[in-house]
């Protein structure tokens, strides 16, 4: 039990900071080109547009502490802008599921950065739960489509989304995780509409989808017709251990200190008063224990053993963080939080104070609410088997 | 980096596993913590044998040479055993004051009974006014040519009546409050001068209150260098509290354990407790309490046992801030989730509980540490 960085990590943590720093945007550069080239780059590396992806799909195959290197300085440098959804979330389904043929078509264009995608799962009868889904994908008679209707909702990115992957209801005879199926559906076409929904911070980033009558190629049909759940099942585990953030949160955190020892108090600081830098020193040592959480179910994972009992507690203990974080700075900005929209009253990073605060509360819910994980816990880690009587 | 233990450590953990099972059942446990001296001087002897009492002293002082680690392995079983033998007074305590800061003499003159299992030995650092500073000491050295002369008294001074050394903090100059002016002497418990009052803890435990009245001790009993001794103190203490909070672990793993098989066994309203989702959400918060002590325990110890003090001083208060507060709110819910049961001496989990108030108010409760790390 160690936790020296070995030489090789060392070196490898030198390489990572150098390349942040020589494919740094600059001003004036062309944003989009920007992008497309860092990621071009970073494959060159050996996979590093993709850390998480298998070797044999072309991921780095790194050490756990060549994630934890990785992701501390991610937090610190400033990336091109990355939905998880694509490389994140529907690849490895694609990439488990898929046949040949379909990684040969959608991998490359994900991996590239060059299409755009949004996740069909919440329905307005089927949040926590999923398995509710209704929207209905009916085969064609020769066979050849899907038709499909129903309705989504949450959909973070759909209004700039090119392809949506979707479950979808092909068979409502059985138990209901029967019968979904998980299609792949590109999002420019007649049929679908997107409306936006704004939230409680003001921002526009989740939408309601409207399907009616989408034809869907069979070919776009990732595994076995009523087998989607399971894909999703394992999808779902991906979205929960990427949700955590914590290196994300180390630099928020360091970033909220330096800005309450800035707010005054008296002859003093926001920091000197007890009752708020208590909670900042008790977040700050959850998050710290996290780390280490983080860290041991790395451990784990590297040991080729299934994850641990500790790597289901990350998500719920990583997403509270990261609401504490928005709390404080909420607070710690006073009344000058409540100012709306791009108002240039107070210090600067109280600007949009408690729309950042409200906007965190989704943390908990979105990608499984927290009650629905601890469901899990109970049931998977703890043993606790709901009795027949 | 790697969180796995060598095989020598899963070694020392199983075989102190396999002790656990064989000793300490409820009952037998019961019978050790009600008569005195409280613990058993044969297990005393078997955990000699098995070179537990020698881990982590120095070769050349007979010992295993291992480090904070080791004792980790070992005090996590000694957690989920409720082991009462005193390990942390004679190894980490006494032991861990001698190895830092005595001569070389007094090393082998000591030592070999320690790790053989002949003395024990002990620390004397709490006193009434000084609530959880280590450096607020009032019992006072007097230098009278090649000794020193002490005089004041100490508390809660834990295995007192078994050891047959006691380390005491004295001052020596400076004032009340100073970290400067400490020093550390090894006295003979039998002594004269030295009166002790033995009382029993709520855990089950012994410790004493200890009157020091015109005790004489030679110069060359200093432990350490005169008027240095709060930097020993310091670290004897940070080791304190990485060996109760591997033990607080394992308390704490063996409370939420029970707990959910517990819920799964009691049958009320027609069904297993557990089926009760108000429950299920409360033991998942306990497990989460839990793996979160365990991966600060190890970022904690590794630190230290790295040599990285700063750092690791950091974390230990950290640590001790997180054991008190979430041992506490596991070991509540375990008995409120055993119902009336949890509330009587003949489950475990009770005893558990009683230890890991104990251990938050060792060395420090949760507040104190909260507000050390935040300053």
């Amino acid at each position: 039990m160690d936790i020296e960085l070995a030489p090789e990590d060392l070196e490898f943590h030198e390489e990572v900071r150098a390349f942040f720093q020589e494919n740094a945007y600059k001003p004036g550069e062309d944003y989009a080109q920007w992008r497309l080239d860092w990621f071009r780059k970073a494959r060159e590396k050996g996979g590093w547009d993709v850390p998480k992806w298998p070797v044999e799909f072309g991921g780095p195959g790194w050490t756990p502490a060549q994630h934890y290197i990785w992701e501390q300085e991610t937090a610190r440098a400033t990336l091109p802008w990355d939905m998880p959804f694509g490389a994140g979330m529907v690849a490895p389904i694609i990439m488990a599921y898929g046949n040949q043929e379909q990684q040969e078509r959608f991998l490359p264009d994900i991996r590239a950065r060059t299409v755009n995608w949004c996740q069909g799962y919440s329905e307005p009868g089927a949040g926590s739960d999923l398995a509710s889904l209704k929207t209905k994908a009916v085969l064609s008679e020769d066979g050849k489509h899907y038709v499909v209707s129903g309705q989504k909702i949450w959909t973070t990115a759909a209004h700039i989304a090119d392809w949506m992957f979707c479950l979808t209801r092909t068979d409502d005879t059985g138990r209901k995780q029967e019968g979904i199926t998980f299609l792949l559906i590109p999002m420019k076409q007649d049929g679908i509409e997107v409306k936006p929904i704004i939230t409680l911070g003001g921002a526009h980033s989740v939408n309601t989808v409207y399907l009616s009558d989408v034809n869907v190629p069979v070919e776009n049909r990732v595994g076995e017709e009523g087998k989607g759940w399971t894909y999703a099942k394992g999808l779902l585990q991906h979205e929960r251990t990427g949700l955590a953030g914590l290196s994300r949160s180390l630099v928020a955190l360091e970033g909220l200190k330096e800005n309450a020892r800035s707010v005054q108090r008296g002859n003093g600081t926001l920091m000197d008063e007890p009752a708020f830098r208590a909670k900042v020193a008790e977040l700050e040592i959850d998050l710290m224990a996290a780390e280490y959480t983080e860290l041991r179910s790395l451990a784990s994972a590297q040991a080729g053993a299934a994850p641990g009992p500790e790597s289901s507690i990350l998500k719920l203990k990583g997403t509270e963080i990261q609401q504490r974080i928005q709390k404080l700075t909420m607070e710690a900005g006073g009344i000058f939080s409540a100012a709306w929209g791009a108002r240039p009253v107070g210090p600067k990073f109280a600007k949009g104070g408690m729309a950042g605060y409200l906007a965190s509360r989704a943390y908990t819910i979105y990608g499984g609410a927290s009650e629905v994980q601890k469901d899990v816990i109970a049931k998977n880690v703890l043993g606790i088997k709901r009795s027949a009587r | 980096m790697n969180f796995e233990l060598t095989d020598e450590q899963r070694l020392i953990a199983e075989s102190v596993q396999r002790f656990v099972q064989d000793n300490y059942d409820l009952e037998t446990r019961r019978k050790l913590a009600d008569r005195d001296p409280g613990f058993s001087r044969e297990h005393w002897a078997t955990m000699a044998e098995l070179g537990w009492l020698a881990l982590p002293f120095d070769e050349a002082d007979g010992g295993f040479g291992g480090n904070q680690i080791d004792v980790m392995v070992v005090m996590e079983q000694f957690g989920r055993g409720l082991v009462l033998e005193p390990y942390l007074a004679s190894i980490v305590l006494g032991g861990g004051a001698l190895k830092r800061g005595a001569s070389a003499a007094l090393r082998e003159e000591i030592l070999p009974g320690v790790i053989d299992g002949s003395r024990q030995l002990t620390l004397a650092y709490a006193e009434p006014q000084a609530r959880f500073d280590l450096h607020h000491v009032t019992t006072a050295a007097r230098a009278d040519g090649d000794r020193f002369v002490i005089n004041g008294h100490k508390s809660m001074v834990p295995n007192a009546a078994t050891a047959d050394h006691i380390v005491v903090a004295a001052r020596t100059s400076g004032g009340q409050i100073d970290t400067g002016g400490i020093t550390l002497f090894l006295l003979d418990a039998g002594a004269e001068g030295i009166r002790r009052n033995n009382f029993p803890t709520v855990d089950g435990r012994r410790a004493s209150e200890v009157d020091f009245e015109n005790v004489e001790v030679p110069a060359e009993r200093v432990v350490g260098e005169v008027d240095e001794g709060f930097s020993i103190l310091n670290a004897v203490a940070n080791d304190a509290i990485l060996a109760l909070s591997a033990e607080a672990v394992g308390v704490m793993e063996m409370l939420y354990k029970s707990t959910v098989q517990y819920t799964q066994e009691r049958v009320q309203f027609d069904h297993p407790l557990s089926d009760f989702q108000v429950l299920q959400h409360r033991m998942v918060d306990m497990f989460m309490e839990y793996e979160q002590c365990k991966s600060l325990l190890y970022r904690a110890t590794m630190e230290a046992a790295r040599g990285d003090d700063e750092t690791a001083q950091r974390t230990i208060h950290a640590l001790k801030h997180l054991v008190g507060k979430s041992g506490i709110f596991i070991g509540e819910n375990a008995v409120q989730l055993h119902g009336g049961m949890g509330m009587t001496e003949e489950l475990a989990i009770g005893h558990y509980f009683k230890r890991i108030l104990v251990i938050d108010s060792e060395f420090g409760n949760a507040d104190f540490h909260l507000e050390k790390f935040a300053a």
